[in-house]
């Protein structure tokens, strides 16, 4: 399997009014093709930094200080360097943690699945949006997918309206998907069926996902590898059974101690 | 407006099943479009059917009353003027020419001042800067001493009146717009389009502009009745509208000395540009209702 992300002692800095403040520091990952790899950490982590550094989509006073990412071997960001712009809802989709709010409310669902597939597909027709609008809305499990392509946001449940966001981050076959903390905002049920629906995904397509959560037993569940993020570091990064199971930092030790049990 | 705020919300009711949109809304917007498009059309078709009374003056009728109060006659409907023209005539052509001015009066303050609003709410740093600063400078400026300003210096006419209702409408507008826009770029759905690749423009003109669709209608349907308001102001100080040309205001200035002898001549402008504006801001408000889907389904 080969590499297709590659974060490689990524260092980002944020000028603030008070002094320069490191989000992120040196920070390595890695994802290969059909692999899941989790990244988890309390608020504050860096692990949405680093989800939105990949594609570019820091804030203005944050740059990006030594390292690089690169994305099926191009460097797409270093010092000085962004060409996040070729990559952005192409070969990168993302999925964020509230889709009622990650949808606008005022288009219908097939009109802004039409409008990223216009964006990507040259030349696209007519047609074929509808099929691959169709399509990607089945691979997404959603049982009556034209009733769904004619609604609006907010005529459809939490739990669809997750599967739409998704759709709208794999309808033009990303090698890429981010998801930032896009399971937190559901309720457990629903979760559980998101979580198994990128699992399929991933198997299905061959992509990489790289599932952002402060979740450490969800991310246990779904992901292959697991990176531990405190303080902007990568504390801890390994397979997500020796992860949990032999911890090697004190830092993973209180974070899953900090799960409540029933026994 | 409380339209505008409800916007902002979140449509976090999930699951709320598809129902037939907006029956109640649209209701509303019909039955006040039909008193606007009645009065619209009438002022425009009347004085073409030949049914007014001729617009001369006839010194032997000044001050007439109307027709259903004694002395009236139906020779003239509403009565007539110191100079014995009929009221109806001119308040039927003067109708004309305020709607006009309600109307182009709106668009001229709302295109631009949407438009600088977007750009600043949406692309901050220096574009922010330096818009906002002219909207300050704008506001703080009295809308009277522009207004004199200009007219002295070009003239009363049409063209410069517009070119008032657009300076002292545009500030208002721009400044509503942009923090408008400041809320919706924050909103996870703009931050996605980025994410999926959007860019700015359409993000701008796709995605922003119609998410303010409703403030810019709320705008939109105020600034009609402030300018036919501020154009009545203007008339009234004789700034505004010179004869031969009238306007509601410029009747209201002109009756307003004769009131205690023909009141009606300062009295059906007066009422109609009430009714006017009342009717303009219930409209804006309907439309409000019927535009947004999530609303629009009672």
């Amino acid at each position: 399997m080969s590499v297709l992300l590659k974060a490689d002692g990524l260092a980002v800095t944020a000028r603030l009014a008070g002094g320069d403040l490191r989000l992120l520091d040196d920070v390595d990952l890695e994802i290969r093709r059909g692999q899941i790899v989790g990244v988890v950490g309390e608020s504050g982590s860096g692990k949405t930094t680093l989800a939105r550094c990949v594609v570019g989509l820091l804030d203005r006073n944050v740059r990006v200080e030594h390292g690089s990412v690169t994305l099926a071997g191009d460097v797409v960001v270093a010092p000085g360097v962004d060409r996040t712009d070729r990559v952005r809802g192409s070969a990168v989709g993302m999925v964020f943690q509230d889709a009622s709010r990650s949808l606008n409310p005022l288009m219908r669902v097939r009109t802004q699945l039409a409008e990223v597939l216009r964006r990507h597909v040259r030349d696209i027709t007519r047609a074929e949006v509808r099929r691959r609008s169709l399509e990607v809305l089945e691979q997404m499990r959603i049982a009556d997918p034209s009733r769904v392509l004619d609604s609006y946001p907010h005529q459809l449940s939490g739990g669809l309206r997750q599967r739409v966001a998704i759709a709208l981050a794999v309808v033009t076959r990303p090698a890429l998907v981010i998801a930032d903390e896009c399971t937190t905002a559901l309720d457990v049920t629903t979760q559980t069926k998101v979580v198994g629906l990128f699992r399929t995904l991933v198997d299905e397509l061959g992509i990489g996902l790289l599932f952002v959560t402060h979740d450490l037993m969800l991310a246990s569940d779904l992901c292959d590898r697991i990176t531990v993020m405190s303080g902007g570091r990568v504390v801890e990064a390994g397979d997500a059974a020796s992860v949990l199971d032999r911890p090697q930092q004190d830092y993973t030790r209180r974070l899953l101690a900090a799960i409540p049990s029933w026994t | 407006m409380t339209g505008v705020s409800q916007l902002e919300l979140d449509p976090t009711a999930a699951g709320t099943p598809p129902r037939r949109p907006g029956r109640r809304a649209r209701t509303s917007v019909f039955w006040l479009s039909l008193p606007l498009a009645v009065v619209s059309v009438g002022v425009f078709v009347l004085p073409l059917t030949g049914l007014l009374p001729a617009a001369g003056q006839d010194l032997a009728a000044t001050r007439q009353p109307p027709a259903f109060l004694p002395g009236g006659t139906w020779a003239h409907p509403l009565g007539t003027d110191k100079l014995g023209q009929d009221v109806l005539t001119q308040f039927v052509t003067a109708g004309r020419l305020t709607i006009v001015i309600g109307l182009v009066g709106a668009l001229v303050a709302i295109g631009p001042g949407t438009l600088l609003g977007v750009l600043a709410g949406y692309f901050r740093g220096w574009v922010d800067r330096v818009i906002s600063v002219l909207i300050d400078a704008q506001l703080a400026l009295p809308f009277i001493l522009v207004a004199l300003a200009i007219i002295a210096n070009r003239g009363s006419s049409l063209p410069v009146l517009f070119l008032v209702l657009a300076l002292t409408g545009w500030a208002v507008c721009a400044r509503v717009t942009r923090s408008a826009t400041m809320a919706i770029r924050e909103r996870q759905f703009v931050f996605g389009l980025r994410a999926a690749g959007a860019s700015e423009p359409r993000i701008v003109f796709r995605h922003i502009l119609p998410n303010l669709a409703g403030t810019t209608v709320a705008l939109g349907t105020l600034q009609v009745g402030t300018a036919i308001l501020v154009e009545s102001a203007l008339s009234f100080l004789g700034l505004g509208v010179v004869p031969p040309m009238n306007s509601w205001g410029s009747m209201l200035a002109s009756g307003q000395d004769e009131l205690s002898q023909a009141w009606w001549i300062a009295f059906f402008p007066g009422l109609a540009i009430t009714l006017l504006v009342l009717l303009v801001n219930l409209l804006g408000d309907a439309l409000l209702t019927h535009h947004d889907p999530r609303k629009a389904r009672r």
